[in-house]
């Protein structure tokens, strides 16, 4: 399975248009969601390859909206990879808690545009 | 009749006073009616008695009357011993001393039986609690249950299977749809309770364990509780597993909030961070052809600052998890070159952002390590960074790795300022920084605090020689990996559960970062 279609949610405008701008220019098809409510619905409502999820996110954190889609019975959205980027420290048990519904965790700051395309092609190669 | 108030009248020491008050009262009353109506009988009959008669009614009067105070005193003694023995087990306080049991006195007025049963019953209502307690048919549960309710200690009760018996108000419990209760903690440590209570379940008859910080939900969310656990375990016992939980949230709360503060300025500090980092390799490659002169030189500067910018945030992380022993450590089988690749580039860019000769050579047979891979770069990255801030434009700086023993060492060698013999013994203190560098060279003296922490979590060693205006040589000694792999393998879930994840291309960057 090729990844194509991404979504971000990410509240920072730089970053998030930061990503927005190199995953476009590397030829994915990029949707970007600033707040937690948002970004929840449009994964629900279109087949994601893959989702880039930050944390502290307005209305609704990124655990939240990861316990929700992965996290009940049923995974909701079975066809989608989900890598967590964040700038917040968590706490040991709540980043375990994510990474278990996760494919990545990745702290922001240390990671370009550039390192985030390896990334994503390092995660299609292996499924 | 004396009126006494309620609180004395309830008073077992009070009835010994008033007791021989009164019947002295008593007899000596019965002795004066007796004596005045012997009087009046005689002058009824010899109405004018001569002297030598009143001298013998005086005698016989006098000789009666101390006659029967002595019978009275001896009819009254038993009563004494027998109250004074009373208020001895009563507890309560008396100035005099309990009846001694094999007193002669006690034998031959009979009373010794009496007293063995007051003392006798005194032992056995002591004893009495625990005697009901074990007994299963007159354990008065409910009432037990109620009381436990109205303390903020919790106990939870389980039973051999792992089912809670028994779980008060205070305890942290959690029930499913289904009904099943449980216990509702987060253990972030090894052995977790339900891994320990399995393992005496294997090994032992009676075992009791304590884990301290324990929290019911994770960092952040509403109502969250922290905890010293305290859990003793009994084969056989029908509550196998009893548990206590100290709330101990208002010690351990303000130590997080202190640390959510920290979390948070990383947080908004890295947001920036992530941005002119991000531009800053995009633009880089993007402009590479349309920049002249110096431009280059001073894009890598801007590239090298940023990326140390980030390199200090996670060691103020590091450091403040350090301290509050929060740091957590995953070994895993890595080598020393894998180490280091994931900051080459970065390095060499700094080396050659500030005129350095940065020589690598990490030889290809050197045995695996144990070793947390991302932290572990960090204390590469701060011991180079160090290399380069204290040594000279143009100098070299070497990183060699050999094998010692059961340790791989790992060095980083420059030819700059070096120190004076007297301050290498506090340079790995916090904030530490030498005299002269304190002037000269700007830095926070937390790079090598927690470069050592790290290294030590990792069950290295980190040491230093140095020679003053010839250079400085760090060396970390890193476990060889077949030498603990044993070990690590026994370690527990958290490390077994990094490994597996690892080898199965997860991932990560945040490894140092452990909440």
């Amino acid at each position: 399975m090729a990844i194509k279609t991404i979504l971000i949610i990410e509240d920072d405008r730089f970053i998030g248009e930061m990503y927005v701008r190199s995953l476009k220019k590397a030829g994915y098809e990029v949707d970007w969601m600033v707040d937690g409510n948002d970004g929840l619905i449009a994964a629900r409502n279109k087949p994601y390859d893959l989702m880039l999820l930050d944390v502290m996110l307005p209305e609704r954190r990124g655990s939240e909206i990861l316990q929700i889609l992965k996290g009940g019975a049923e995974n909701l959205i079975p066809a989608t990879k989900v890598i967590v980027l964040t700038n917040f420290d968590q706490s040991e048990q709540a980043r375990q808690i994510m990474e278990e519904h996760a494919d990545g965790y990745l702290i922001k700051a240390e990671i370009t545009p550039k390192k985030l395309l390896a990334v994503i092609e390092k995660l299609d190669r292996a499924a | 009749m004396a009126v006494n108030i309620p609180s004395e009248a309830e008073l077992v020491n009070r009835f010994w006073p008033r007791y021989k008050r009164l019947t002295l009262l008593r007899a000596i009353g019965v002795q004066v009616i007796v004596s005045l109506l012997g009087i009046s009988i005689i002058l009824a009959l010899f109405p004018h008695p001569r002297l030598d008669a009143w001298i013998i009614i005086a005698i016989y009067i006098t000789i009666s009357t101390v006659l029967s105070l002595a019978v009275t005193f001896m009819a009254m003694k038993p009563v004494k011993e027998l109250s004074n023995a009373l208020v001895h087990i009563s507890g309560e306080p008396s100035s005099q001393i309990p009846p001694n049991i094999n007193d002669s006195y006690f034998v031959r007025s009979r009373l010794q039986p009496l007293l063995k049963l007051i003392y006798a019953m005194a032992t056995s209502q002591s004893g009495s609690t625990s005697a009901t307690s074990t007994d299963p048919d007159t354990t008065p549960r409910t009432d037990v249950a109620a009381h436990l309710n109205h303390t903020a200690t919790g106990v939870v009760m389980l039973d051999s299977a792992g089912q809670i018996l028994f779980a008060n108000k205070s305890a942290p419990i959690s029930i499913d749809a289904n009904g099943k209760r449980s216990l509702d903690l987060i253990f972030d440590v090894d052995p977790t309770i339900e891994q320990w209570v399995a393992e005496r379940r294997e090994h032992d008859i009676h075992a009791e364990k304590t884990w301290r910080r324990i929290a019911n939900k994770i960092t952040g969310e509403p109502n969250r509780r922290l905890f010293d656990v305290y859990a003793s375990y009994e084969k056989g016992s029908e509550a196998e597993v009893i548990i206590t939980l100290f709330d101990h949230t208002n010690d351990y709360q303000p130590e997080d909030d202190d640390l959510d503060f920290i979390a948070f300025a990383a947080h908004e500090l890295r947001g920036p961070i992530t941005v002119i980092r991000g531009y800053l390799d995009a633009l880089n490659d993007e402009l590479a052809d349309s920049t002249s002169g110096d431009e280059r030189e001073l894009f890598q500067r801007l590239i090298v600052s940023a990326n140390r910018l980030s390199g200090y945030v996670n060691n103020i992380l590091n450091a403040s998890r350090f301290d509050r022993r929060h740091l957590k450590i995953h070994l895993s089988e890595t080598k020393v070159a894998d180490i280091y690749a994931t900051i080459a580039d970065d390095m060499t860019l700094r080396a050659q952002a500030q005129q350095r000769l940065l020589s690598v050579s990490l030889p290809e047979g050197l045995p695996t390590v144990a070793a947390d891979k991302s932290s572990m770069s960090e204390v590469f990255g701060n011991l180079i960074d160090n290399a380069i801030k204290y040594s000279n434009d143009g100098g070299s700086i070497e990183v060699t790795a050999t094998t010692s023993g059961d340790f791989v060492d790992v060095s980083v060698t420059d030819y700059g300022i070096g120190m004076p013999s007297n301050v290498l013994g506090n340079l790995f203190h916090k904030f530490y920084r030498s005299h002269r560098s304190r002037e000269t060279v700007a830095g926070t003296g937390i790079g090598l605090y927690i470069s050592k922490a790290i290294v030590e979590s990792n069950g290295g060693k980190i040491s230093v020689r140095s020679v003053e205006g010839h250079g400085s040589t760090f060396t970390i000694s890193l476990p060889i990996y077949a030498t603990v792999s044993d070990k690590l393998a026994a370690s527990g879930a958290n490390n077994q559960a990094f490994l597996e994840r690892s080898s199965s291309g997860w991932i990560k960057n945040h490894g140092a970062f452990r909440g």
